[in-house]
């Protein structure tokens, strides 16, 4: 009967586990090799750790009883199928010995204050995070896990009160406490039996429905942990186009159908649980746009299993061709153009799914296939190809916030200096970014740093392009852009506009560019702590750091920017700050995008203003006009600056 | 190969090149009108064309790439369940065919294989040039049209509103921002925009506050104008707003601050609250307008 049983349940989890295999292996290659090492510590922290799910505490503590409860039960299986056999006998070394008869204790007593947590949570808080996931499917998946636990618990008790334990009955005190509800009598010989059977029947059971439900993760996570990315989180995958050693056919615009997913792609939509942790942090979802990464995710897994039969057929031959689009049908339009690529959401999700990915891959289809994206950001990238900045502003004008200020321009042919000061498009041309590129060159200049600019030589990194999922036009300028430095000799770059110090330093290496690319407030962070620049603080200056994404989760630029605010005076921070920091609205080109509904330039102001700053300090050209509009908008008395500009005001420069 | 070619009319320049990029692949062409006195109607055009290919045994079915044209062909791909391609620039027959055609606006060049048959492609405007078309036949709609035919069409005609002026074309633009402090605070501005036969504009500010529509917009992600003169009130000029107003030929600039960086490329300078310059401005031109 058992081995019936566990034929049957092994066969339909089998069954299913190969067609994940199969579907994985039709998927679009993408490259996750190497970095052995990161991998490891992955799975060690984020896995067995529980590392991601206990940033937040209480759910994450929740998920890590259950987790590390099944880890510890883990062989209790094998014990209770042999005690379904024969009640006498149990698994060699391990069933007899008292410390693990405890662990299995404490642990079933700590799965089920998980579940009843957990319960608590879904049922009484009912958090907006669960919105749009399946709440049945998690109900029956928690009843499940409490009757396994129970089960066992009532097993070993009635063991005990039969005197079948193989181990002191003290070492599983609650086993030990539930047994006093047994006599030792028929009856609880019976219900040792069904006891038994309940538990086994339940595991085999949950085995065979697992694969086929959203608790898919228990077998997925660990994987796409491991395949996670390792490289920095503002990083793109680069789309080759003319790599003669790819096969025409296998060249990616982009993800249409289900078809073009990657298999890490693919593996993502796999381990979603429905937790909901991506949308309760995405700036698009909190100010009310169609955008939830969740969504994302779970339409696009949907869309997967409906064309599951035929992306397994076509894994020898060729691609199929009838496949539904992905856009509109698994994730709507509008909800593609709301990403911010903020990345919170990749940062907050615990199995290491990469939604930005995702919805780039969809833009990219959008953008470069069909031709179809907001109307509005059509200027930008004319703007871009035509004038090589995205407002259309004359390329010969880009150094004229320098003029009389005896900034080196580096002409053809002279020697490159120590550092290239990267200006950006937003800092040369904005009237309100303009402040931090005079303000920052004034500091280099004062701390003697040999440094010069490009000038009309420089051109958009191709940010916004990317972004918004224009390849082409992206590697156009990426290309351009590196036959300049490397042509000027140039190693050390500063950037102060972290979208260009994350694409020049992240994004080039792909295109023969290798520099050292530091973000301007790191290097004048440095001078200060030299004494090559010495501000004066102002004690009554209370100022409130704002973290570019980019700068702050993409890059791990935290400390820099806030010893310079408190070198300047004192220091507030706001909630959501530094990796947690919350989005001005302006990433993902949504600088030249129009925003429905509520802004979320409006709500981080508001969180700023909250602060009782006066000062609300950013590094990030974007991040100046966004937030300085919802400071407008919002009519908050908050005045927004640069860092560099603060440092300039406090006498840095003099 | 046995062409059919919509053409919207003999003197239609995009269609005369369609038939002249028709000709090139070789074999019958054959030029279809349809006859439009029942009025536009997409699909029973396509139904039209359709059932004169398959009498004919048409091999290719091309027409103009204009924004009829495309659709109409569209509605064509869609009831044969065959592939199209839009806006080609060279076709060249043989198995399978292959087309270049016009993505991106004109920056991209894609050459691909077209397969399916009858082969589907619109002509790109221009890409060839024309030739006078001798012998145009003129069908009527077909009967047997379907009520999903019938769905679309044209019941109406109605000339752009006069009233108002449009923003893209209009030589006078006054545009109010966050300065003007309310929905209702446009009312100044839409009385001088009226004495001046004008347009009314705004910033990105104004519509996000919802106080006029997006098509008011006037900036990167709104339109883009030239006037002769564009009075900008209450806008402090970022970038985003002054990528809209490249092509004005003369600024003038109405704001109580004067380090407002719309200043830096107004022609004509007005440091002063609007609610007071506006009214006073409107008053004068009255004034001289003896009314």
């Amino acid at each position: 009967m058992l081995a019936a049983l566990l034929a049957v349940s092994s066969y339909l989890f089998a069954v299913r586990v190969r067609f994940l295999v199969d579907l994985v292996r039709s998927a679009a290659p993408t490259t996750r090799a190497g970095d052995r090492e990161r991998r490891v510590r992955n799975e060690a922290t984020i896995v067995l750790g529980q590392r991601k799910l206990l940033q937040r505490i209480v759910p994450g503590l929740i998920h890590a009883f259950i987790f590390w409860g099944f880890l510890v039960l883990g062989p209790t299986i094998v014990i209770a199928m042999i005690g379904v056999v024969s009640k006498h006998a149990t698994l060699p070394w391990l069933g007899d010995q008292g410390w693990y008869a405890f662990l299995v204790d404490l642990f079933a007593v700590l799965v089920l204050v998980g579940v009843v947590s957990a319960l608590w949570i879904r049922k009484v808080q009912r958090p907006r995070r669960f919105e749009g996931s399946h709440l049945g499917e998690a109900d029956l998946i928690l009843a499940l896990i409490a009757t396994i636990a129970i089960s066992l618990l009532l097993w070993h008790a009635t063991r005990i009160a039969l005197g079948l334990n193989e181990w002191p009955a003290s070492s599983a005190p609650v086993s030990h406490l539930l047994s006093h509800l047994f006599a030792h009598d028929g009856t609880t010989r019976v219900l040792e039996r069904v006891f038994v059977w309940v538990h086994v029947t339940t595991i085999l059971a949950f085995l065979a429905y697992l694969p086929r439900s959203k608790h898919l993760h228990i077998a997925s996570a660990a994987f796409n942990v491991w395949y996670g990315r390792t490289g920095p989180g503002g990083q793109l995958e680069t789309l080759r186009f003319d790599d003669p050693n790819i096969p025409e056919e296998d060249i990616r615009f982009g993800a249409g159908t289900s078809a073009d997913l990657t298999w890490k792609e693919m593996l993502d939509t796999f381990s979603c649980t429905e937790c909901g942790r991506c949308q309760d942090v995405c700036p698009a979802f909190a100010t009310g746009k169609a955008l939830s990464p969740k969504l994302v995710i779970m339409g696009l897994r949907d869309q997967v299993f409906a064309d599951g039969a035929a992306l397994v057929k076509s894994r020898d031959g060729e691609k199929p061709i009838d496949l539904t689009s992905l856009v509109p049908t698994a994730v709507p339009e509008e909800s593609v153009w709301d990403c911010v690529t903020c990345g919170a959401c990749v940062q907050a999700c615990p199995v290491s799914i990469e939604h930005v990915d995702h919805i780039v891959d969809l833009r990219r289809h959008l953008v470069m296939v069909d031709s179809s994206f907001p109307a509005e950001a059509e200027p930008m990238l004319r703007d871009i190809e035509r004038a090589s900045n995205p407002w259309g502003k004359a390329q010969s004008e880009r150094a004229d916030w320098a003029a009389g200020l005896g900034i080196r321009i580096l002409e053809p042919g002279e020697a490159a200096p120590e550092y290239l000061y990267w200006v950006g498009c937003a800092s040369s041309f904005d009237e309100r970014a303009r402040a931090t590129a005079e303000n920052t060159a004034r500091l280099l200049q004062r701390a003697g740093v040999d440094f010069a600019i490009l000038g009309a030589r420089e051109a958009c990194t191709g940010d916004p392009a990317r972004r918004i999922g224009n390849e082409y036009v992206f590697q156009g300028f990426a290309e351009q852009n590196v036959a300049t430095l490397n042509e000027a000799g140039v190693t050390k770059i500063i950037a102060n506009c972290p979208h260009c110090f994350n694409t020049l330093g992240n994004e080039y290496p792909d295109f023969g560019g290798h520099y050292e690319v530091i973000h301007h407030t790191e290097v004048l962070a440095r001078l200060v702590s030299e004494g090559r620049l010495t501000p004066r603080r102002d004690e009554n200056l209370k100022v409130t750091y704002h973290d570019s994404c980019y700068l702050a989760r993409h890059n791990d630029v935290l400390a820099p920017p806030r010893e310079l605010v408190s070198a300047v005076g004192q220091t507030v921070e706001m909630e959501r700050s530094g990796k947690q920091t919350f989005c001005c609205g302006a990433g993902g080109a949504h600088m030249w995008m129009e925003e429905r509904g509520t802004q979320i330039n409006d709500n981080r102001v508001r969180e700023a203003a909250g602060t009782g700053a006066g000062t609300l300090a950013v590094a990030c050209p974007f991040c100046t006009v966004m937030l300085d509009d919802g400071v407008q908008g919002a009519g908050a008395d908050l005045r927004v600056a640069d860092v560099a500009t603060l440092l300039v005001e406090a006498g840095a420069a003099d | 190969m046995r062409t059919l070619v919509f053409v919207e009319d003999a003197s239609d320049e995009l269609s005369q090149q369609a038939v002249v990029m028709a000709k090139g692949l070789g074999g019958d062409v054959a030029a279809v009108a349809i006859d439009p006195s029942g009025g536009y109607a997409p699909a029973a055009w396509a139904q039209t064309l359709v059932e004169i290919a398959q009498s004919r045994g048409a091999t290719a079915i091309t027409a103009p790439g204009s924004e009829r044209g495309n659709e109409i062909l569209a509605h064509v791909a869609a009831k044969l369940d065959q592939p199209m391609a839009a806006n080609c620039v060279s076709v060249a027959g043989g198995d399978p065919a292959t087309v270049t055609r016009v993505r991106w606006g004109g920056s991209l060049l894609e050459e691909a294989r077209l397969l399916g048959s009858p082969l589907l492609y619109t002509s790109a405007a221009h890409a060839i040039a024309a030739e006078p078309i001798s012998d145009v036949e003129t069908v009527p709609v077909t009967s047997a049209l379907s009520e999903l035919d019938q769905a679309v069409r044209v019941v109406e005609q109605v000339p752009a509103s006069t009233s108002g002026v449009s923003l893209t074309d209009a030589d006078v633009v006054v545009s109010g921002g966050r300065g003007v402090g309310s929905a209702e605070g446009f009312s100044i501005i839409e009385e001088l925009a009226e004495l001046l036969g004008g347009a009314v504009g705004c910033s990105r500010a104004v519509t996000s506050a919802g106080w006029r529509p997006h098509s008011d917009q006037v900036g990167q992600t709104g339109s883009k104008v030239s006037p002769e003169i564009y009075i900008a009130c209450g806008i402090s000029g970022a970038t985003q707003h002054m990528a809209g107003v490249k092509g004005a030929k003369r600024l003038l600039a109405i704001n109580p601050d004067g380090e407002a960086s719309i200043f830096a490329g107004a022609d004509y300078a007005v440091i002063g609250d609007l609610h007071e310059v506006v009214p006073a401005i409107s008053a004068e031109i009255r004034k001289v307008k003896g009314t």
